[in-house]
């Protein structure tokens, strides 16, 4: 390979072994390239004066104990971060729309709330009866019970023998009416409370008061 | 011919074992075909030290350490100009990969990126140290001061590269600090300063020509053929 002065600085930027070689033996020939090669290689030798790369017996355990203090914060950070670890690990920016998200849903229920607030009393549920309610429903089945026992002792002989087609209905009705409150006085046993049933009671007491009056009044 | 074409910095890869440190005067960079089984090792126990710090493991730390230690505390006290400030260039450089490690995607070698952090933590100190001392210069011309060592050959010689690589470009005594004196690879080099490997091999050239120019006594004018 024949190299020339001019092939000089291109082979020291980026130069082959073999461009090298050929360098060098131009360089036997040519005394100007031959300082060029020997200044240039003086700087790799020079180089060499910068290397130390000699150990500091205490230089690591110092590394090694910063590394460790460094570990512990780390894992300080991270136990006080655990409370919020339930979150999913969102982006920045998608947790200031979460965020936003949770407020305005905050602000629309409040705004709800505070437009329609709840009305105590038409949300009880009516299908049950308070304590006190109850005892008054009890005390109207008492009283019902007392009037229709003084008027059945009273109609009981025309109901026993009926002497006409209309008593012998009346008969009937109370029959049914009386195997009416049986069943429901059975069932209100079992659920005191149920006020359905403890109306369809009185109602049944109340049927009863009236049909034992018009037995009394067709006696008449 | 040598390796012309442009490497991307990603591709850059270190061996993990320390190459001849004798004095470089000829190119050693001559690549030819794949990867070589020794080149293939190094790339798996370059992975393997990144996934072992990643979990946080001292000991792969100190891998690191017994592998490059020496060579980066002497490139940050090339830098620097001192020890101390050196020493603590490296120390918190390790912080910096073990706060980091997480976020490190495997896009160039472990170690070409910690000695990437190295460099950059190197100038952070000198911009600190600058502003600490008010200096209005340049940085890229500060010269650093440099703190007696253990004396070598040719003390006097050493001296006076010392002075002359401030005098150079940032990247200019990056580059002959990576390849003349820590023995890096062109490829190697590309990788730490994100630059391409024939940047790299230009950026050589031009501080090899500014130092000669600077150490060199004056020559005629005649012997000048170029």
């Amino acid at each position: 390979m024949n190299v020339t002065c001019s092939d000089r600085d291109r082979i020291f930027e980026d130069g082959t072994l073999a461009e090298w070689a050929a360098l060098e033996a131009h360089g036997t020939s040519c005394p100007l390239c031959a300082e060029e090669i020997r200044a240039w290689k003086s700087l790799s030798v020079a180089a060499a004066e910068l290397r130390d790369h000699s150990d500091s017996p205490s230089f690591w355990p110092r590394i090694e104990r910063a590394l460790a203090e460094e570990a512990a914060r780390n894992a300080q950070r991270a136990g006080r971060k655990s409370w919020f670890s339930f979150l999913p690990n969102f982006s920045p920016a998608w947790r200031t729309v979460l965020a936003g998200a949770f407020v305005l849903l905050l602000t629309i229920s409040a705004s709800w709330f505070y437009l329609h607030p709840p009305k105590g009393p038409e949300t009880e549920d009516k299908s049950l009866l308070k304590s006190s309610a109850l005892r008054e429903v009890e005390s109207a089945e008492s009283a019902y019970e007392r009037a229709i026992d003084k008027l059945a002792a009273e109609t009981k002989p025309q109901l026993e023998n009926p002497s006409t087609p209309l008593l012998a209905n009346y008969h009937e009705k109370l029959l049914l009416l009386d195997s009416a409150i049986a069943d429901l006085r059975a069932q209100a046993g079992m659920n005191p409370s149920n006020a359905q049933l403890r109306y369809q009671l009185l109602a049944m007491y109340q049927e009863k008061q009236h049909t034992l009056e018009e037995v009394l009044e067709a006696r008449r | 011919m040598g390796t012309m074409g442009l490497a991307l910095p990603w591709k850059a890869r270190i061996s993990s074992t320390l190459r001849e440190r004798g004095t470089r005067v000829q190119p050693s960079e001559q690549f030819a075909g794949g990867p070589s089984p020794a080149a293939v090792d190094a790339l798996s126990e370059d992975a393997a030290l990144a996934t072992a710090c990643r979990s946080g493991d001292l000991r792969a730390y100190e891998r690191l350490y017994a592998m490059h230690g020496g060579r980066m505390k002497n490139l940050a006290r090339n830098v620097l100009g001192n020890p101390i400030d050196a020493e603590d260039a490296v120390q918190d450089t390790f912080l910096k990969v073990q706060r980091s490690i997480a976020s490190f995607r495997g896009q160039s070698s472990f170690v070409t990126w910690t000695y990437r952090i190295l460099i950059n933590t190197c100038y952070d100190a000198r911009r600190s140290r600058l502003r600490k001392k008010e200096v209005a210069n340049d940085d890229s011309v500060e010269t650093p001061r440099p703190e007696p060592r253990a004396p070598g050959a040719h003390p006097t010689l050493r001296m006076a590269l010392e002075r002359a690589l401030g005098k150079l470009t940032r990247h200019q005594r990056d580059v002959f600090l990576l390849y003349e004196v820590e023995g890096f690879r062109h490829a190697e080099i590309a990788g730490m300063l994100e630059m391409t490997e024939t940047a790299s091999k230009n950026t050589l050239f031009q501080a090899k020509k500014n130092l000669r120019q600077m150490l060199e006594p004056p020559r005629s004018g005649a012997a000048d053929t170029r």
